[in-house]
């Protein structure tokens, strides 16, 4: 299949600091894509400079068979058959329902336009709403006209700007299934998007973790979560906790205790990106390895000798949620957070003895 | 956002625009500042000295007296429980309304020998002559500063007011927890918080008073802007002027970078509105002293003048004199239209510019356009002239050599120089209003249409212009209404017999003989409630 959008080596620049670089990913008709990371991480730009707003510095964006967007051909948003659902809608305050849905298809005559207005009030459940204006309107059908006017040209590619961050967090999973649903049945191109990975497990087909510029990962939201290929990745999905390490062949020492390997390959060792900055604030630098702990992973062993304390006890639907810290005071090894659900209930301050049931091991 | 060739050209207009509007200020500098150091030396040994003085002299005593006036009443009004406080909160604006001097003549009249107070003094004392008693002069350098202070007053005070009702509501009751009274909390929280925007309503309040003409004038008290006109009109000396009035812009320029100054440490505010428990409580005789300020404020700038023009105009109004007015009017009428949709086109060619454009300078424009808002009418007059008046000859000449007829003074001679010098004056107005109406509009709003397909130019005539709609309509009114006012402009402007409202009334102060034009003089004081009525509506809605 060919991609209905494709991205190459795409880098944009502003006020000569460089804020994308080095992009590159394509999708096929249908796919929705959610672009994830830190705020600044650059993911409001790229769909930006998609939509045509912002200019791009190098690289290539092609969109369908013919348009192919370079730093020397560069198409005027207009021209670019792009959608946009914005952030708060930008849904036109002076304009009724029905004329914002019709803003962009004035090009077709009279009959067909009004055919299509039509059309897209029955496909989003507007009908009754055509001569109300936005203010007269909840959130939700608010975003409901704005999601019918962008689909109104029939753009190639729909694209959301944190499409759910202003609707109640009640109705919200109702919405994405409800949309998600939508864009399908219309075999809809979509990227959007979001600080929330709860929003990308629910929405997305294929997930992209983007990090100071660059795109980290892409790929099914099973496999990101499952094989993420740094530790951005896993930190920014909240993967699970931090556990610092020293590899002695098959025995890997932590502040748990020893663990052993069956074989050298049960430990993946991922190599930190040079490119890729690290803050200061975390818990990684040069020397340290540290391997990804899920909370899955985690088991409570009573008999065995404490080895770490409960800083923090949640309820949560999953059972009782607990941050423990280690009592070890190696300094190399300590660990500060670690996190884990238990059906037990264990008080704050509390010794246990915790081990990480064998699997296959992902350091960083 | 714009792209391609309109992008271009959206930017070379607006550039031009800017330039356009303030070149005749450098050109005027230009030959004011090389007039050469023998005239300014000379004009240094003879009366530079006074006119300086004066000026500087009228500038201190209103700003100290209109903001002891406006400081004050902001103060009673936001902070205690005056009584007709709600009717008060609008009256105090009123004196805005009313030119100065207006007031100066009308005052004059009222309290010379001549007048009824002093007559109703002569005769309850028995007095025979002015040696018997000692009775103000008002027609003094301090009789114009309480004179124009009386006008002004309102800036400072409508400032100074919203800076105190839009102080956050938990420092007052942080400070009273902390066991301040209500007063100390005002003296020492309230107060110092609102000193930016004191510092910039005094700052206009300057800038208005360097640009009075008609006041000074009439009481005879000799300032740079009458030196400006009478070196103009008086000997013709035109390079003299053109000094006189770069030395005016100099002092303005000051103003501005001080009121720049006081902006830059206005602080975040809040809307918290301060609630009538911080209220604090007057005694009775605290109450009657401070209502008696209060009212005496709003009787003498507003209510007692307009009085005496009332009785003024049931008195000698003629048919004779409304067929004058409704000819000045007309000509009042034309130049304000024309000012006033220049401007507001202006306006929306520049706030679209910045709004919708990319460029790092894309905020000079509008900027250097809204210059024109400080500059004295006398010395854009003076631009108008040192700019215009060359070209005429250069027109002439040209006519001349190419053997057609000589169109004569068709820029500086004609209404061109005075709509010129309004839109330079008045751009600030435009620009300002339509501003606040693009801030309303959401910034995602701008990228919409081209989403949908939409060309930029289509979207900006089917969704900013529409959406600006009322802000378009507001900028519009308030610079017909300042350009049916402005008067010393138009008074070095002028064709040949071409009156205004305002300098027909001028015309008429200036012979002793205002009765004849009371219903015009009535009307401009109607014109300049229309802003005054705007500002208290959209108080209201906020």
């Amino acid at each position: 299949m060919t991609h209905i959008i494709e991205i190459h080596q795409l880098q944009v620049k502003l006020q000569q600091k460089t804020i994308l670089s080095d992009i590159s990913f394509g999708l096929e008709a249908g796919d929705i894509l959610g672009l994830v990371g830190p705020s600044g991480c650059g993911k409001t730009t790229l769909l930006n400079t998609l939509a045509g707003f912002i200019e791009q510095e190098a690289g290539s964006i092609s969109i369908g068979d013919s348009t192919l967007i370079t730093k020397d051909n560069l198409l005027p948003p207009e021209q670019r058959n792009v959608g946009m659902i914005f952030q708060d809608y930008a849904l036109f305050p002076h304009l009724s329902v029905e004329k914002n849905i019709g803003f962009g298809i004035d090009k077709l005559d009279k009959a067909s336009k009004d055919a299509r207005i039509s059309e897209l009030l029955d496909l989003l459940e507007l009908k009754g709403f055509e001569q109300r204006y936005p203010h007269q309107l909840s959130g939700g059908q608010q975003q409901r006209v704005a999601i019918a006017r962008a689909l109104a040209p029939q753009p190639q590619v729909l694209l959301l700007d944190e499409p759910f961050s202003n609707i109640d967090a009640r109705l919200r999973n109702e919405l994405m299934i409800e949309i998600r649903q939508l864009l399908k049945s219309l075999n809809m191109t979509a990227i959007f998007v979001t600080h929330n990975k709860d929003e990308v497990f629910t929405f997305a087909d294929k997930v992209a973790v983007m990090y100071q510029g660059k795109l980290l990962q892409i790929g099914s939201p099973v496999h990101v979560s499952q094989h993420p290929n740094s530790w951005q990745v896993a930190d920014f999905l909240q993967l699970g906790s931090w556990l610092p390490f020293k590899r002695k062949e098959n025995q890997i020492e932590t502040a748990l205790g020893y663990i052993e390997l069956d074989s050298l390959s049960q430990l993946t060792s991922h190599e930190q990106d040079p490119n890729v900055k690290t803050c200061e604030n975390n818990d990684f630098n040069n020397n340290k390895q540290v391997m990804l702990i899920k909370p899955k992973d985690v088991k409570v062993d009573v008999d065995a000798k404490a080895n770490v304390v409960v800083n923090h006890i949640g309820i949560t639907e999953q059972g009782y949620h607990y941050l423990v810290s280690s009592i070890e005071n190696s300094e190399e090894l300590h660990v500060k957070r670690l996190s884990f659900y238990h059906e037990q209930v264990f008080e704050l301050g509390q010794e246990l003895s915790i081990c990480i049931k064998p699997h296959q091991y992902l350091a960083f | 956002m714009i792209s391609g060739n309109r992008s271009k050209a959206w930017r070379i207009i607006s550039w031009v625009i800017a330039s356009v509007l303030i070149l005749p200020i450098f050109i005027m500098l230009g030959s004011g500042l090389s007039a050469t150091t023998e005239l300014f030396s000379h004009l240094w040994d003879t009366v530079l000295p006074t006119y300086v003085l004066n000026t500087l002299s009228l500038a201190l005593i209103v700003a100290i007296l209109s903001s002891l006036f406006g400081v004050t009443c902001a103060a009673l009004i936001t902070q205690t429980n005056i009584k007709a406080k709600n009717t008060l909160r609008w009256l105090l604006m009123l004196p805005l309304a009313m030119p100065a001097y207006l007031v100066a003549y009308l005052y004059t009249d009222l309290f010379d020998y001549a007048g009824p107070v002093q007559r109703f003094l002569r005769t309850t004392f028995n007095w025979n002559s002015p040696n018997d008693y000692w009775f103000f002069d008002i027609r003094t350098l301090f009789g114009a500063g309480v004179v124009i202070s009386l006008v002004l007053f309102p800036y400072i005070y409508m400032l100074t007011r919203t800076a105190f009702e839009q102080q956050d509501q938990n420092l007052h009751r942080a400070s009273r927890l902390l066991g301040l009274t209500t007063f100390q909390s005002f003296y020492k929280v309230g107060l110092p918080l609102a000193r930016p925007a004191i510092v910039i309503a005094i700052s206009l309040v300057l800038m208005e008073t360097l640009a009075d003409f008609a006041t000074v004038q009439y009481f005879a008290v000799n300032t740079l802007t009458t030196a400006v006109y009478d070196t103009w009109l008086g000997y013709g000396d035109l390079s003299t002027a053109n000094a006189l009035a770069s030395l005016l812009m100099l002092m303005v320029f000051l103003v501005v970078l001080f009121e720049q100054k006081a902006r830059m440490n206005q602080r975040h505010q809040s809307n918290r509105p301060i609630t009538s428990s911080h209220e604090i409580i007057l005694t009775l005789p605290q109450q009657i002293l401070a209502s008696v300020f209060c009212w005496s404020l709003v009787i003498l700038g507003f209510l007692l003048p307009l009085g005496l023009l009332v009785l003024m105009a049931i008195e000698y109004a003629s048919l004779e004199q409304i067929d004058e007015l409704v000819s000045t009017g007309f000509n009042s009428i034309e130049l304000a239209v024309y000012t006033a949709t220049i401007a507001t086109i202006i306006a929306l060619v520049l706030v679209l510019y910045k709004r919708l454009h990319k460029d790092k300078l894309k905020a000079l424009p509008i900027n250097v356009s809204g210059f024109g808002y400080a500059i004295p009418g006398t010395v854009l007059a003076m631009a108008m002239l040192a700019t215009f008046g060359p070209l005429d000859n250069y027109i002439n000449d040209l006519a001349a050599n190419v053997g057609i007829e000589e169109p004569g003074l068709i820029l500086s001679g004609t209404i061109f120089a005075i709509v010129f010098a309004f839109v330079v004056r008045f751009s600030a107005i435009a620009n300002g209003t339509i501003s606040g109406g693009v801030e309303q509009i959401s910034a995602s709003i701008d990228l919409a249409p081209p989403s949908l397909g939409v060309g930029r130019l289509k979207g900006i005539l089917t969704v900013h212009i529409p959406l600006l709609k009322s802000s378009i309509f507001i900028a519009w009114l308030l610079v017909f209404v300042e350009a049916m006012k402005e008067l010393p402009a138009v008074l070095l402007l002028r064709p040949f017999n071409f009156d205004t409202l305002s300098t027909q009334i001028y015309q008429l102060i200036s012979d002793e003989r205002l009765e004849q034009g009371a219903i015009g003089a009535i009307l401009i004081v109607a014109f300049g409630l229309i802003p005054i009525i705007w500002l208290n509506r959209n108080e209201d809605k906020a």
